[in-house]
């Protein structure tokens, strides 16, 4: 066992000086480049490089002697019931237990003091251990000691002491928002009644921000003052981390690989004027430590929770971003509610958890022997020529580089207004945290599929959705997805695979397999091969992957695009189901009604009779989708939401066109606003403004998605083009037929022009006209070497043009030929 | 004296108008402060992206040189000064990028270059399909705009619509920030989209109105410019609208010759006979005939005659009137005129070697 393999405390924390940073990555022998965020595809996988024995070492011996000191205090520990790995498994990826780790309910923890004695040969991995009388969990946060025996445990004040009388508890303390201290309610000059509401300052702070100075109260002397964890945290005197893992070395000491976090004073970019005081930073730095020097828990939330979180002590903290340790650049932390979407990441599959393992760690040794930033930029050049970023699928190289080095200021000191809440909440891409409307059909789904997984022959079954677009159909089978996913994780359902595909996303139809195939076993093959082997596990048995007896959900949406000339790709996708042994479920999703009838007797005698139509929204369900999204927003006058879903309900109920109507309302409104604002002239006229979307905006934005806006281009011709276009409705109506040759729409212009007394043009300038007007195809003309031969016809409606023409102010005279 | 003197300040002169009016961030500048202009509003929709972080498309249409590019590299450049390397910009040509896998490669190749990241030629298309996909959504975590540039949108939409199906459906399911921009000429851009693809689109619209001056006219002008006085007068002005506005059928009419003009002459009144099919016999008898009755000077033979007639094929002031018969001699194949008689008459007209029985071969039958 090497020396360095020891995940000793004092080394392994990320410390601003780059080199440091590197040994101490080093020592610690973590996967560095696996980027930390759960969503990612790759993704920290336990490494089990177990420090088994410790050698002789000054730091190991001083900690063995402390082991020797609390032996009873690890008595404890105690894998809780709900533990269904066995030792002998490896720890399933980290993101996947913290997912279940969340929603399961805390079981009842029972002591096994037995389990304790009987060591295991093996590592024994948990997800939750109770150590010094704390409950430890994978995914929970923790503070850590920086060094061993610098300040006890017992020095950590339970309770914050008031800054200005240096007494703590007694009564209400409120704190500041600047300095972070604590003070009584009374202490404060003037006296406050009440907590108040918002942000609020010390008056120290206050007169330091107004440039007076100011002496704070002193500390009485002989007092030392004490800090709670939360200070020592953030004066860089105790660390915090996120515990991925737990497990227990088969010598019985209890480790944890944790996930640092790091104050922005020790990140490249420094504090930053925006950083809130309590603010942390995730990094992408793993360490393996031991139990041993946790100290007790303390929260790192989301800034949602953050906002959340009203009064929960004194140990929450704010954590928004993660910070790359290498590159020394920020990221956004993907939010949990985005974890749903990315599920089809191959690699949150429990099957193929440690895939990449091995190329991972070996690029990354490699890496770590590198010193200088400089040094390893170029070392990391070399490595990507021999992996493109964008060469294997599933394995992309060089995605953490992507990031900002300092986190743009306007992204966080902006208090959103309504609008922008409104505009931001009505993007497509956010998910609605209900889905109104389609409870009927989600039901239909969700007995479907639980049917399916459930019964245990799990015979052939097929379910077709069709529906226009814009109506939810995917999105209700992704959400009645997410829900079982959330029962599977509590342990209702059996375990099953879920695989989404998209016809459209395939570059040929039959790379379906090639994609069914790698999502099962991990393996890229060519999509014979795939097939081959496909119908080798569906109808023979010989199953691909470790999951053998697991249901599969097929997903295809956009179906139709799978039709190929002799079908046999539909064919193939909807024959498996139909075998003996085969535990799979196709859901298939496409626009047209009728694609069943279309295809070929024996296919759509496979597909079965199982349909589902989801019909376009009517204006109330519109109406409700919006009105649910904007919930909490005052944004919208009532009658415009209204307007707005009763025009797109009459025109095609599709709700994402209703939803950007309204975002665009929203985004006119805010346009005018904002408008207003710079110039520094009030919102004049009472009907448009006063920060809401209007009745006018909506209007404005259906004009814009309805109406084509060739009305306005004609009304802007040159003259010659006007007149070009009024003599094709003269021609149209005289000669009844659509197309009129351009020898005679010349004609007609010629003879206009005369007896209007206008300049002459000749053939060749009408002929550039007429062929720039049908590049933007108002006319519809062939090409312009036939010259008089030339056929051409209008594109829009003659009513349009007449409306367009008739008040032109260059040729009044234009009207009496319309 | 003088003159020698302002002969250099008029060439000076000359070259700022020539840099200015070349340069289209000066020609648009004026655009900047209203807020009404498209400018604006195309500014506010990217940096709204930008800021509040969202997905956006939108569409630029309006006939060829009327300043969709200019005003849309303006809104990218102030952009980039705002937010220095916060904004990747992603050029996709439909004339250049015509089929969807050469375009998701071109993306992903861009995307490579602009994030200093190694590109493989050899990847397949769901590769990059996927890769671009794990860009956008890095990019948004880290808060950088990718902005996809869509020249000729119009020729995207055809076939199956992938790109821009791909495109606009991470748009809908990632919480990136991409703004896809698409320029056009057809008005009706966003008609050609399959429904699956334009309910994914969100539909904004600008609309570029050609601005009534024309830029390379007045360049033209600049170049006419009197170097002596250093001053535009009309005559710049007339010199240059003439040779904005050629009219190259009837130029080349009128450097025909005697016995060319005699041969479309002769086509001409065969078709004022209602003969719809002719060949170069035909015209060649219509030639005799005129010859025999007029008794002219311009009596040539046949084979200058069709000398003649093929120089008018070249010129393409005639034409062959069907696409079929290819391998039959040229003189038997059926011809048509190019021109209207009005032109022709126009064309003789102004010629002034032209004989006056010519003229009158045309207007006699034009007013018989």
């Amino acid at each position: 066992m090497d020396l360095s393999a020891t995940p000793t405390r004092s080394k392994s924390k990320p410390r601003s000086t780059p080199s440091k940073t590197i040994a101490a990555s080093a020592a610690a022998q973590m996967d560095l480049s696996t980027p930390s965020k759960p969503t990612t595809r790759r993704k920290s996988k336990s490494v089990s490089s177990p420090p088994s024995i410790a050698p002789a070492t000054p730091s190991t011996v001083r900690r063995s002697r402390r082991l020797l000191e609390t032996p009873t205090r690890r008595l404890l520990e105690t894998p809780t019931k709900d533990l269904v790995e066995t030792p002998a498994k490896p720890a399933p990826a980290p993101t996947l237990k913290r997912k279940r780790a969340a929603p399961s309910p805390k079981t009842p923890i029972q002591a096994e003091p037995k389990r304790q004695r009987r060591l295991p040969k093996k590592k024994a991995h948990y997800r939750k251990v109770v150590y010094d009388g704390g409950e430890f969990a994978a995914g929970d946060d923790v503070y850590v000691k920086r060094r061993e025996g610098a300040e006890s445990d017992e020095e950590e004040p339970e309770e914050e002491e008031c800054r200005v009388c240096f007494h703590a508890g007694g009564e209400v303390m409120v704190e500041c928002d600047a300095c972070l201290g604590g003070f009584h309610l009374r202490c404060v000059r003037p006296p406050l009644r009440r907590v108040p509401e918002g942000d609020w300052a010390c008056p120290y702070c206050e007169a330091e921000r107004a440039g007076r100075a100011i002496e704070r109260p002193k500390q009485p002397v002989g007092k030392s003052i004490r800090r709670t964890a939360k200070e020592k945290l953030l004066s860089s005197d105790l660390w915090a981390a996120r515990i991925e893992s737990l497990w227990r070395e088969p010598d019985g000491t209890f480790w944890a690989k944790v996930r640092w976090y790091t104050i922005p004073e020790e990140t490249a970019a420094g504090r930053q004027p925006h950083n809130l005081r309590r603010e942390l930073y995730r990094t992408n730095d793993l360490a393996d430590i031991e139990m041993e020097t946790i100290l007790r828990h303390c929260y790192v939330m989301s800034p949602k929770e953050f906002r959340d979180a009203s009064n929960e002590g004194d140990d929450v903290f704010y954590c928004e971003y993660e910070y790359d340790v290498h590159w020394h650049n920020f990221k956004r932390l993907a939010d949990i509610d985005d974890e749903p979407e990315t599920q089809e990441d191959p690699s949150d599959e429990p099957y193929n958890a440690g895939n990449d393992y091995n190329s991972d760690t070996d690029e990354d040794s490699e890496f770590e022997e590198e010193d200088g930033p400089a040094k390893r930029c170029s070392a990391r050049k070399n490595q990507s020529h021999q992996f493109a970023a964008n060469s294997r699928k599933g394995r992309i190289y060089g995605l953490q580089k992507i990031g900002i080095r300092k986190i743009p200021e306007h992204v966080r000191c902006h208090q959103k207004t309504d609008l922008e809440k409104a505009k931001a909440t009505l993007l497509l891409a956010t998910l609605p945290k209900s889905l109104p409307c389609r409870d009927k059909e989600m039901e239909e789904i969700s007995t479907f599929v639980k049917d399916a997984i459930c019964n245990d022959q799990c015979l052939g079954r097929c379910l077709y959705i069709h529906g226009v677009p814009g109506t939810g159909k995917t999105m209700s089978v992704l959400a009645v997805m997410r829900r079982l996913r959330s029962e599977l994780d509590s342990g209702a359902l059996r375990p099953y695979c879920f695989i989404e595909i998209n016809g459209l996303k395939l570059a040929s139809p039959e790379n379906i397999y090639k994609v069914i195939y790698e999502q099962l076993s991990g393996h890229r093959v060519g999509w014979k091969k795939a097939l081959h082997y496909l119908t080798e596990h569906f109808s023979d048995g010989t199953k691909i992957g470790k999951q053998t007896s697991q249901p599969i959900i097929l997903l295809i949406d956009e179906l139709d695009l799978l039709l190929t000339r002799n079908q046999s790709v539909l064919y193939n996708v909807l024959d498996w189901p139909t075998k003996p042994n085969s535990n799979l479920v196709v859901i298939g999703i496409a626009n047209t009604m009728d694609l069943p009838e279309k295809l070929l007797p024996r296919i759509s005698s496979r597909m079965g009779i199982q349909r589902l139509c989801f019909g376009p929204y009517n204006y109330r369900q519109l109406q409700e989708i919006i009105t649910s999204r904007l919930k909490g927003i005052d944004a919208f006058e009532d009658q415009a939401i209204e307007f707005a879903s009763r025009k797109v309900a009459a025109m095609s109920g599709d709700a994402r066109r209703a939803l950007e109507i309204c975002r665009r309302a929203a985004e006119f409104a805010d346009y005018r606003i904002k408008q207003f604002q710079q110039s520094g002239q009030a919102p004049s006229s009472a009907n448009r403004g006063n920060g809401v979307v209007c009745m006018g905006d909506v209007e404005d934005a259906i004009q814009e998605v309805f109406q084509a806006p060739h009305i306005q281009v004609m009304k802007n011709c040159p003259k010659f083009g006007k007149i070009i276009l009024a003599a094709m409705v003269h021609e149209l109506y005289r000669s009844g037929l659509g197309e009129v040759l351009f020898d005679k729409l010349a004609a007609t212009v010629l003879s206009w022009c005369h007896v209007n007394r206008e300049l002459l043009p000749g053939y060749d300038t009408l002929l550039k006209i007429c062929c720039k007007l049908g590049e933007s195809k108002i006319v519809l003309c062939e090409e312009g070497t036939k010259h008089k031969f030339q056929k051409v016809q209008l594109n829009y409606p003659s009513d349009d043009v007449t409306f367009a023409l008739k008040e032109s102010p260059d040729l009044p005279w234009l009207s009496k030929y319309l | 004296m003088a003159a020698a003197a302002a002969a250099p300040v008029a060439s000076q002169a000359q070259a700022v108008l020539r840099k200015r009016l070349c340069d289209p961030a000066f020609v648009h500048s004026p655009l900047k402060s209203s807020p009404d202009t498209n400018y604006s509003k195309l500014k506010y929709l990217v940096a709204s992206s930008v800021s509040e972080a969202c997905n956006n498309s939108v569409l630029l249409l309006g006939p060829r040189g009327c300043g969709k590019g200019a005003v849309l590299d303006m809104v990218l450049e102030d952009l980039k000064k705002e937010h220095p390397d916060a904004i990747s910009v992603i050029r996709l040509n439909g004339m250049l990028h015509s089929d969807d896998n050469c375009a998701m490669k071109d993306i992903a190749r861009q995307l490579c270059l602009q994030h200093e990241l190694s590109f493989s030629k050899m990847a397949s298309s769901d590769d990059n399909t996927e890769f671009m996909i794990d860009m956008l959504r890095e990019c948004g975590l880290a808060h950088k705009t990718v902005i996809f540039i869509l020249e000729e949108f119009d020729l995207f939409a055809q076939g199956k619509q992938r790109l821009l199906y791909s495109l606009l459906d991470a748009m809908q399911s990632l919480t990136s920030q991409a703004v896809v921009i698409g320029m056009s000429c057809r008005l009706d851009a966003d008609q050609l989209l399959e429904k699956r693809v334009r309910s994914r689109f969100s539909h904004r619209k600008l609309l570029f109105i050609p601005s009534s001056l024309d830029d390379i006219q007045s360049f033209r002008v600049v170049s006419y410019m009197d170097k002596e006085s250093g001053l535009l007068s009309i005559d710049c002005f007339t010199n240059a609208l003439s040779c904005m506005q050629r009219q190259p059928k009837m130029d080349s009419l009128q450097d025909l010759s005697i016995l060319e003009l005699y041969v479309l002459v002769c086509m001409n009144r065969l078709e004022d006979k209602e003969q719809n099919s002719y060949n170069f016999n035909t015209i060649m008898k219509e030639y005799k005939s005129i010859q025999d009755a007029y008794k002219t000077s311009d009596k040539y033979a046949t084979t200058v005659c069709f000398r003649a007639f093929e120089h008018l094929l070249d010129r393409e002031l005639i034409t062959f009137a069907d696409t079929k018969g290819r391998n039959i001699a040229l003189e038997y194949r059926p011809v048509k005129l190019l021109i209207s008689s009005r032109e022709l008459a126009e064309s003789l007209k102004l010629n002034t070697t032209c004989p006056t029985v010519l003229q009158k071969l045309l207007d006699r039958e034009r007013y018989m």
